[in-house]
């Protein structure tokens, strides 16, 4: 073999939220990385999103930490105005070659005042704001993009397309236009691709069925999102748009563009459009709870976590209406009259039902556009028909070329947890691959040296944030700005649009570094989100972090008082000056170093923890797979085949050898865990084997347990041998059951066990699932009659076309609802399954000679695994993860990392994707070989403990310890490694002989006093 | 309570018949979505739509399909199919299921028209060549006396004519004053046409029928009559289904032609456009309200809306743009009178009725004082269903109209008109 050079780093084409997470993945985790983004910033869709489903986050808010992470991180290279033109070499040593269009305007002058914006004379249709505004020719993208550099729209400047005009160069006070700049063509010298342009929105126009060019009155939902948004162009107010007349009802249109091959040619369903419509209806509800919503559809696809209870409570809180019915065309009326027609037919009925909207929004699916396609044709990367990328469900992120990984919409149409567990998944795929030059081509961040403000009295600087129009609608913020001036200590005050953008943060740290402040109080948004990003400002400026107070009034003010703002102005001093008043009290804090265990723990081996081991293994770290049964595998030892048709069987006997052989996979089979403790890079695990008890220190842990299949107690089910369940089925396919080929008939029965009372979420898998075992009996037995008796067909992605094919192929597939269930009888020779026809209204009765039910998927609720690593347990029993959108596979709890069946049901390409996920955000903690505790612990007074052990019984971290010897001996103290800064402690010691760092009893009396 | 209907699987005949006889026909595909049922006017109606019908074929239901009536109330209007996301051909299937119904239970006045029209060689009314030519000459006479019309010429077999016109027995059978104004258009642009002798009538009941050989007879014997002539343009006047007859004849039946076929609206315009036609809005002076019905066989199924968009250039011409209120929805997207398919002819009254009940309010919406159909079949329903319900609006042709703006309207050619246009310009 001959030694090629391998170089550490990866390109990944394309900046929005796969892109942006795989980056900070690699980043940190030693690869130096180049995101290249075709439009003049990164954050793509999500960034036009107003709020995210199930959990209505503000989209923008919990993106834009990440953004500027992104914008000023050292191993980060941003090509903005960039795409990938050609790739020669091969893994390991690609060349890339990148255009980069002309900015027009200089980066490193541009100071992103916006100057040059107010006066540009010419206006330009909007695309953030999906056209619905103007923008001008030399514009932002939006306001808190990153890089936040203005460029000129080189298509419509006046003086690049006719030479004159200019007024811009004269306008900008830093000299940063420049009409001489050209287009450039880079080489890129990197050693993994990933590819993760995203998706392009079905556009609508020249259809005539949507009226969507005739009437204003017709959105698409991403123009409805901009319309919903704080930051659109009504600022978020809902009117008709034709007469900005009032709204009184709204139609959401399900399947545009997709699920469609007649006006258009797309088969595969778009996955995300049913949980964005109930979304965007329970939005728009908010805004005016007497609106009238409707929701049109075919199959009503809630099968992500939480998206179910969302759906219910749509229809039951919300009152929001679903009809099942894709309507035929949308038409306005004559003349003048507003109002846009639907006709729909009621199944009930069976009669035309008409009915005036005042807005239509047609939930555009997801495609890939042209561009994108023929740029994985010239990269000899295979697109499926429908033009995904093609991968294969084990190993769900690598394209047929090898080196060369995607992630997001080009995967498959997803959304952004299943994007963000992708981007892992490739930026672990890539790291791995390149695991021999991991740290070659990075530099560290050498924070500057932190003053010393030992003595100085305090200088406070004030920042007051309009978020938008967020506060800036309902505080008077310049008020709040002057109030604050007149504080005592209070050396600077400012007010800023964003203050999370990267811009004001620079701006913010120069301001320290000139006016030399010692305290800064930031009024703004949630700590929660946006601490971290302001410390780390407060570094960048050499002040210790903790010097920094962060005043909530968005959330607890501007949101919840929008109706007196008066009340609201004043509440805001308030807090202002108590944050003002703690702040002068605080003292810098020390952050306790740790090093990390380079060792890995994964508790399951099945599909996920085998795949977890795998990837941290091929990064380089040791690791222990835990297993309760003597066999790997889980539940794939039960599963027939994938939905893209791979044997699972095969896949599966593949991976148990790889794990197996792997010398640096340590296995515990018949085991569990007994004991756990320590903390994020240091704990010590007791694993248990019948009666051999072992130890293991681990630097992180992946929680990988799975799940269990439902036993129903309905539908004869352990009464006559011929009701399966689906697991049951695959093991007479495994087993190739010579009885199978003589059944004559078959019925699936779905949902059995799950979107019902006590087990109300969709268990994803079961459509799919029983699509591949219908077609597989076909395939056994064509002359067999198979009947499907569902509730919503939730085949997402493209694994629609499975429904297609089971469809044409006579698989007959009946609606049935929770109210009317289907009966089974035992009829002697034959079972006889009774259903209603959900078009024909009337009762058809089957006969059967098998019944397969497709049953939930059961969590294990593991009560003992979750107090082991202090990680929760949902209401559905299945782990919860720290953030649904933006942190599906990592835990709250640092160094705790989740995946597979355990976090919630998933076939074997997302189980895989994820447990890569999961090990990629361990690489990137242990990579760092050390991290920092919080500074915000407790400690103790000796002179004032009685060592009376309240404080160690309290805790539930075990962090307080009685000391046994010494001269400090009987007194407590705190492990500030394990202090998670809860304050249980403090509230409970009777002698005051604890304090919490930051929240002292001084710095909270004087927040007291002055309120 | 419903009976219990067993469903066995077993194949169904009419599904795998589909299958097998229509490319776009596999029923199986079927979503069970609603969007054909959703848009289609005959839903509801003798409690069936395209919805459950399609769902009655897929769950074997064959014996209550097979002389279900609700094919003749389905006009094949092609709304569903348009918009079917699996772009299943509905309206292919009830024309094959038409073809099922043994020939002679098929509805009488679509049966016999069809039978006369083969018999007589001529049109669907049964009326033998002679009278038609008598027709022709005896009009034409009458016409050559009204002033500007003198040198009017109507011929018949005319070898070498540009345009052979296709004719709607209607006008010569039944009220010959309507065919004056279609030939004193002619005449003004200066066109040089004939008619043709072999199945003169445009019309094709064996096309309602199903009856695909007649449909072919029909269409062979007129396209190899006006090949012999020598004709240029084969051109169709305002009528729908004989439009579609012979365009999709042509197609379905793969007949060779050198002729273009085109339909007398395109004329219509380009002769406006071109100033052979100069029709204004002066005489509009009470600004009468017009609409104007998207006849399906010539807009939806056939030329689309680049068709309709001539036929609303002209209307505007002739009425005046700020008299012309279109229907919602138009073009494409217009709803079928419930006239077509053969359904004025099936016998099914009461269902032609709740189905141009949809069309009937369309019309209503708009406020118009005038509905202009370029369609006999539209004509004869939107004029039924405004005397059913009672609506006072008029039903005229395009013709009438375009004449009217001209100035040279007979005292005769008034019938449709209301009594504010009776007297108008005599």
């Amino acid at each position: 073999m001959t030694h090629q050079k391998t170089m550490g780093s990866v390109l990944i084409a394309g900046g929005g939220i796969g892109g942006i997470q795989a980056a900070l993945d690699l980043a940190n985790s030693g690869y130096y990385v180049y995101l290249v983004e075709k439009s003049p910033s990164i954050g793509g869709v999500m960034a036009q999103l107003d709020k995210t489903f199930p959990t209505n986050d503000c989209s923008m808010c919990i993106m834009s930490p990440k953004l500027v992470e992104v914008g000023r991180h050292l191993n980060i290279e941003l090509l903005t105005l960039s795409e990938i033109q050609g790739v020669t070499g091969e893994k390991g040593d690609f060349e890339v070659e990148v255009f980069q269009k002309a900015r027009y305007v200089d980066m490193d002058k541009c100071i992103a005042c916006g100057a040059c914006t107010e006066k540009c004379p010419k206006k330009v249709e909007d695309t953030y704001n999906q056209g619905l505004v103007k923008r001008k020719a030399i514009y932002a993208l939006y306001p808190q993009a990153v890089p936040l550099k203005y460029c000129i729209d080189a298509d419509h400047c006046l003086m690049l397309t006719k030479g004159k005009c200019g007024i811009c160069a004269k306008t900008c006070p830093a000299g940063a236009i420049n009409y001489d700049d050209t287009d450039k063509t880079l080489s890129l010298h990197v050693g993994a691709i990933i590819l993760a342009p995203g998706f392009k929105a079905y556009d609508p126009s020249g259809k005539e069925i949507y009226n969507y060019d005739r009437s204003p009155d017709v959105v698409t939902s991403l123009e409805f999102e901009r319309l919903l948004s704080a930051s659109g162009p009504n600022q978020g107010h809902l009117m008709r748009i034709s007469d900005h007349g009032k709204l009184k009802k709204i139609a959401w249109l399900q399947c545009v563009g997709s699920r469609d091959i007649n006006t258009c040619s797309n088969g595969h369903c778009s996955s995300v459009c049913c949980m964005y419509a109930i979304k965007q209806a329970i939005i728009a509800k908010e805004h005016d709870p007497s609106l009238d919503c409707t929701i049109f559809y075919m199959d009503m696809r809630t099968h992500g976590k939480g998206f179910e209870s969302c759906y219910n409570e749509a229809r039951e809180k919300h009152g929001i209406r679903f009809v099942r019915c894709r309507v035929h065309s949308v038409f306005g009326q004559p003349g003048e009259t507003v109002g846009q027609v639907i006709d729909y037919v009621d199944e009930t009925t069976g009669r035309v039902t008409r009915e005036i909207f005042d807005i239509v929004v047609l939930s555009v699916g997801m495609e890939i556009s042209e561009e994108v396609k023929s740029l994985a044709e010239n990269l000899e990367v295979a697109l499926t028909p429908g033009g995904f990328a093609r991968t294969n469900s084990f190993n769900p992120v690598a394209t047929s070329r090898e080196g060369i990984y995607v992630c997001g919409a080009l995967q498959g149409p997803k959304d952004i947890p299943q994007s963000v567990i992708e981007a892992g998944s490739a930026a672990l795929s890539a790291g791995a691959s390149l695991a021999s030059a991991r740290g070659t081509l990075t530099q560290t961040l050498t924070a500057p040296e932190e003053t010393d403000i030992t003595g100085e009295r305090p200088r406070v600087g004030v920042f007051v944030c309009y978020c938008g129009i967020n506060i800036g609608s309902v505080i008077d913020v310049p008020a709040v700005r002057d109030f604050a001036s007149g504080l005592p200590f209070v050396e600077y005050v400012g007010d800023n649009l964003y203050s999370c953008s990267q811009d004001t943060q620079d701006a913010i740290t120069q301001v320290i570094r000139e006016k030399k402040l010692n305290r800064i109080v930031v009024a703004a948004c949630s700590p929660r989100t946006h601490d971290p990003l302001f410390q780390e400002t407060l570094m960048n400026a050499g002040l210790n972090k903790y010097l920094f107070e962060m005043v909530n009034i968005r959330n607890h003010n501007s949101w919840v008082h929008k109706d007196h703002p008066a009340e609201a102005t004043i509440k805001a001093q308030e807090m202002v000056r108590m944050a003002v008043a703690k702040v002068a009290l605080f003292t810098p804090l020390v952050e306790a170093e740790l090093s990390i265990d380079q060792n890995a723990l994964v508790v399951g081996g099945g599909l996920s923890g085998m795949a977890a081991a795998k990837a941290l293994s091929c990064q380089g770290y040791h690791v222990s797979i835990v297993e309760k049964e003597e066999t790997l595998g889980g539940q794939a030892n039960h599963l027939y085949m994938t939905a893209k048709g791979e044997s699972i069987q095969d896949g599966l006997k593949t991976m148990v050898t790889e794990v197996t052989s792997d010398p640096n996979i340590d296995l515990f089979l018949g085991a569990e865990l007994s004991g756990v403790d320590g903390f994020v890079g240091n704990f010590q695990s007791t694993i248990t084997q019948g009666d051999k008890r072992s130890s293991t220190t681990h630097g992180v842990t992946v929680i990988a347990t799975g799940a269990g299949e439902y036993r129903p107690d309905e539908y004869l089910y352990g009464q006559d041998p011929r009701v399966l369940t689906g697991l049951e089925l695959d093991k007479k396919f495994i087993d190739d059951d010579p009885s199978l080929k003589k059944a004559g008939c078959a019925v699936f029965i779905q949902c059995v066990g799950s979107r019902e009372p006590g087990r109300p979420y969709c268990s994803r898998v079961c459509c799919t699932h029983t699509m591949v075992s219908a077609l597989h009996l076909k395939e056994k037995n064509p002359k067999m009659q198979i009947f499907v008796l569902y509730r919503d067909i939730r085949t997402y992605g493209e694994r629609e076309a499975l429904y297609k094919e089971a469809r044409e192929k006579g698989v007959l597939f009946i609606r049935y609802s929770t109210e009317d269930k289907p009966v089974v009888t035992n009829s002697g020779d034959r079972l006889t399954v009774t259903v209603t026809d959900h078009v024909l209204q009337r009762p058809l009765s089957i006969q059967a000679d098998l019944l397969t039910l497709a049953t939930a998927v059961v969590p294990y609720r593991d009560a003992k695994l979750a107090q082991f690593f202090k990680v929760p347990i949902n209401d559905e029993g299945f782990f919860a993860e720290a953030h649904v959108k933006l942190a599906p596979s990592d835990f709250a709890v640092s160094g705790v990392f989740l995946c597979g069946l355990a976090h919630y049901p998933k076939p074997v390409d997302e189980a895989i994707a994820q447990a890569q996920a999961a090990a990629s955000s361990a690489t990137r903690l242990l990579s760092g070989k050390t991290i920092n505790t919080s500074g915000n612990v407790a400690e103790v007074n000796p002179a004032l403990c009685s060592g009376c052990g309240v404080c160690e019984a309290v805790c539930p971290y075990n962090a307080p310890s009685l000391v046994t010897e010494g001269k400090e001996a009987g007194k407590a103290r705190i492990n500030p490694v394990i202090c998670k800064g809860c304050g249980a402690c403090v509230a409970s010691c009777r002698s005051g002989a604890l304090q919490l760092k930051g929240f002292e009893e001084g710095q909270l009396m004087a927040m007291i006093d002055n309120f | 309570m419903v009976e219990v209907l067993e469903v066995t699987g077993t194949p169904s005949h009419i599904r795998d018949k589909a299958l097998a006889m229509i490319p776009d026909g596999n029923l199986n595909a079927c979503l069970t979505c609603g969007t054909c049922a959703s848009g289609c006017p005959a839903t509801g109606q003798m409690e069936m739509d395209p919805r459950k019908f399609l769902r009655m074929a897929v769950l074997g239901m064959d014996d209550q399909l097979e002389r279900h009536p609700w094919v003749w109330v389905c006009t094949m209007c092609k709304r569903c199919y348009d918009v079917c996301p699996m772009s299943i051909n509905i309206p292919q299937l009830i024309y094959d299921l038409r073809a099922q119904w043994p020939r002679q239970e098929r509805p009488k006045g679509i049966l016999g028209s069809c039978d006369h029209h083969i018999n007589s060689d001529g049109g669907a009314m049964g009326v033998p060549l002679e009278d038609f030519k008598f027709t022709i000459e005896d009009l034409a006479e009458e016409c050559r006396d009204q002033p500007g019309f003198e040198d009017l010429k109507a011929d018949l077999d005319r070898e070498g004519a540009f345009f052979a016109l296709n004719q709607n027995s209607r006008e010569p059978v039944t009220e010959p004053d309507e065919l004056l104004p279609l030939w004193k258009i002619l005449h003004t642009v200066g066109a040089d046409w004939t008619y043709y002798s072999r199945m003169w009538g445009g019309e094709n009941y064996c096309m309602f029928l199903a009856d695909d050989p007649s449909w072919e007879k029909i269409i062979r014997i007129q396209v190899e009559h006006i090949e012999k002539l020598g004709c240029k343009v084969f051109i169709n006047t305002e009528c729908g289904h004989s439009f579609y007859a012979v365009w999709q004849g042509l197609r379905r039946f793969n007949i060779p032609h050198n002729f273009e076929f085109k339909s007398i609206i395109e004329y219509y315009a380009r002769w406006i456009r071109e100033g052979k036609l100069p029709v204004n809005s002066d005489w509009n002076t009470k600004g009468l309200k017009f609409t104007v019905q998207d006849p399906c066989n010539v807009v939806r199924k056939s030329l689309g809306d680049k068709l309709a968009d001539d036929l609303r250039f002209v209307v505007r011409q002739v009425v005046g743009n700020e008299n012309f209120i279109d229907m919602a929805p138009n073009r494409s997207m217009n709803f079928c009178c419930g006239g077509g398919g053969g359904s004025l002819q099936a016998g099914y009254t009461q269902e032609r009725h709740a189905y141009g009940k949809v069309k009937l309010n369309q019309i209503m919406a708009t406020g118009a004082d005038y509905v202009i159909t370029p369609c006999h079949n539209c004509h004869a329903q939107v004029e039924d269903i405004g005397h059913h319900f009672k609506a006072s609006y008029h039903t005229v042709h395009l013709w009438t109209l375009i004449c009217l703006s001209l100035g040279i309207l007979g005292e005769n050619e008034r019938t449709y008109l209301g009594p504010d246009l009776a007297e108008f310009g005599l």
